[in-house]
């Protein structure tokens, strides 16, 4: 009788512990598949894991609490109401949201480039996460809604603009960007062969955070059906150069 | 000339302090002194190696020169090989190096302009990521002939990431605006200080004299340039078989030895020691051992006596940026004979203030040393005149220039 009882109390308590296990293992397994589906783009994949990883931490502790025989019904359904809520108020906010995601990833322009879209081209000078700027050549300002470039024919003018592949990098600032430069071009000079002479491989400084810099590496392609090999090689090499000067830097502290 | 250009930014009060940043493998992290702190970049030994090599190859091509047996300029198959050669990671570093030093002092001192010097440092303005004003001096040739057109996509990158560029003739800064360059192109001469080349005294004639092993009715032909294969002593010494026929007591005096890159100080490159043993070779094969004076370096007494002692000088480069020493001479009111490939050459108005020739004429060269060493009057002539063109490029109108453009964009 007693046993009974000891396994009844503590059978909630053991649900509770294996699923916020199984939520940090979910979490964990997440890096690959994110990887596979961002193209490698740490920049867009630390964005999107860092949303996933709450909405799978929420769900996984709810249910966690369930199993202590805690009421969140109602807290779930709190949570959803007040999410359709703001999702059917915010609707374009977010479709916009979304689209700069992915434009990051799906999408043949970036800032500098020369575009058309319905009856508007220009000079893209600036992408924020709502819209995308452009300058015409009458020098009028035209804010074209981030959605737009799902639903409609989006042309590319640049000259050769095929040619390009911007690759986002994010690296810790504790990496030294000095020699993760250098260690980037030398691993881009591997594929010469398949990229225009005339441009070297070449990296900028995007942005600084305290803790984080963002660059971009940009490639110019011989061949368009190159690039999306190229870009996925290039995103492995630049990951496994990442890890490389991390574990380094791990040696000498230890 | 980044030097006395600093101290007189310094003195004169338009710069409030000025912070160096440069290349230095050996020197200590900071000095300062004059209101002016220098901080050295500390380049790891692996890394020397291709850096030097990238910066050789890049100025060789930019001064129209053929490759030699370097490794990495042998092994380019194209003009744009150097650029995607393992080396040039180790160039991008010491650059990217030098921009992240700048930046972090950046942040400490809130600079007004950041003013890059020299090829070698050409990417640093597309790598420092900021609005504020960024000049670039130009200091060797710019001329289009000799850049391959393969460059020009990839130098107009970096050009265009400067608010200012400043070269160091006319004549290169409209090769500048062929170029594909956006901005405004300047050209400032490059400038000396005339206090340094004071009157030297008896002793130190005497001395020069005796270290070089001049006799009193020797006719002195002085190169002063350091030893390399781009300044053409080689010229001089050729010109000497024809000039020791029409005037027998002409003797070829060469100043000077390798560069800072070419030191143990440096990059450590043996070019200077390759030319000097190239250079003698030559002059024993022509025979001419007792015309041809090797004096090595020269400290500034003893070089202000060769200036005084000399009866003209050659700038015989097969390329040059400018060609300052001709400014030198002139200071002492020598005749000068000049390469037609330097910068200056734009100064020379031929039969006037100087003579012109060109290096790949040899016969050229050796007639007009002999026309000046035969004519007084021509000597005296070009001499004099030299001296008032100097005042073109005295420090006090470079920096009055500099500054101009530095304040424009502040």
């Amino acid at each position: 009788m007693a046993l009974i009882l000891n396994y009844t109390l503590l059978y909630p308590w053991i649900a509770f512990v294996v699923i916020l296990a199984v939520t940090w293992l979910v979490t964990h397994f997440l890096d690959s598949i994110i990887k596979r589906v961002t193209r490698g783009r740490s920049s867009v994949a630390n964005k999107v894991k860092r949303l996933l990883v709450i909405v799978i931490w929420f769900f996984g502790i709810v249910f966690a609490l369930e199993q202590l025989g805690l009421l969140v019904e109602i807290l779930l359904l709190i949570v959803g109401l007040v999410g359709v809520a703001a999702i059917i108020a915010s609707r374009d906010t977010l479709q916009n949201l979304f689209s700069k995601y992915f434009m990051d990833i799906y999408l043949t322009f970036d800032v500098g480039d020369n575009i058309k879209v319905r009856e508007y081209s220009g000079r893209i000078i600036e992408m924020n996460p709502m819209s995308t700027i452009l300058l015409t050549n009458d020098e009028q300002i035209v804010s074209v809604p981030n959605a737009i470039f799902y639903r409609e024919i989006t042309v590319n003018t640049t000259f050769q603009a095929w040619k390009e592949v911007s690759i986002p990098i994010v690296i810790d600032n504790d990496i030294g960007l000095p020699e993760f430069e250098s260690e980037v071009i030398k691993s881009g000079n591997k594929f010469k062969h398949h990229l225009d002479e005339r441009f070297p491989p070449m990296m900028a400084v995007k942005n600084r955070e305290p803790k984080t810099t963002e660059l971009v590496l940009t490639l110019m392609i011989k061949n368009p059906d190159m690039k999306e090999a190229i870009t996925t090689e290039m995103n492995t090499r630049i990951a496994e150069i990442i890890e490389r000067m991390k574990a380094k830097k791990k040696e000498v502290k230890w | 000339m980044v030097l006395p250009l600093l101290q007189h930014l310094v003195s004169g009060g338009i710069a409030e302090s000025v912070h160096w940043v440069s290349l230095n493998p050996r020197g200590p992290a900071e000095v300062t002194f004059d209101g002016i702190t220098l901080h050295h970049i500390q380049l790891e030994a692996d890394r020397i190696k291709g850096y030097g090599n990238t910066k050789e190859a890049i100025w060789k091509t930019l001064h129209g020169l053929p490759s030699d047996s370097s490794p990495l300029t042998t092994a380019a198959a194209s003009p744009m090989q150097v650029f995607w050669q393992d080396e040039f990671s180790d160039f991008t570093y010491y650059n990217r190096l030098s921009a992240e030093r700048i930046l972090q002092l950046d942040e400490k001192f809130d600079f007004d302009l950041f003013y890059i010097h020299d090829f070698q440092q050409l990417p640093i303005g597309n790598m420092l990521n900021t609005l504020k004003p960024k000049i670039f001096r130009w200091h060797i040739p710019f001329d289009t002939s000799t850049i391959p057109p393969e460059w020009e996509p990839f130098l107009s990158t970096y050009f265009n990431s400067y608010d200012a560029l400043i070269v160091s003739s006319k004549k290169y800064m409209d090769s500048l605006k062929n170029f594909g360059y956006d901005g405004k192109p300047h050209y400032v001469y490059p400038y000396i200080d005339p206090s340094q080349y004071r009157e030297p005294t008896a002793e130190e004639t005497a001395e020069f004299n005796s270290r070089v092993k001049l006799n009193e009715g020797d006719k002195v032909i002085l190169v002063v340039a350091r030893l390399d294969p781009m300044k053409g002593q080689d010229h001089a010494i050729n010109a000497m078989t024809k000039v020791a026929k029409m005037v027998p007591d002409a003797k070829l005096v060469l100043v000077g030895n390798g560069s800072f890159s070419s030191s143990k100080q440096g990059v450590n490159l043996s070019k200077a020691d390759k030319w000097l043993n190239e250079l003698r070779q030559l002059v024993k094969r022509l025979r001419i051992q007792s015309r041809v004076i090797f004096a090595g370096h020269l400290e500034q007494n003893l070089l202000n006596a060769a200036y005084r002692r000399c009866n003209l000088t050659v700038l015989p480069s097969v390329r040059e940026g400018f060609g300052l020493v001709v400014i030198e001479s002139w200071l002492y009111k020598k005749p000068a004979i000049i390469t037609a490939r330097a910068g200056i050459a734009e100064l020379i108005q031929s039969g006037h203030n100087g003579l012109l020739f060109d290096p790949d004429e040899p016969q050229d060269l050796a007639e007009k040393i002999s026309n000046v060493l035969l004519d007084d009057q021509l000597a005296r002539k070009l001499g004099e005149n030299g001296f008032v063109t100097s005042r073109k490029c005295t420090i006090e109108r470079g920096v009055k220039d500099e500054s101009k453009i530095m304040l424009g964009l502040v």
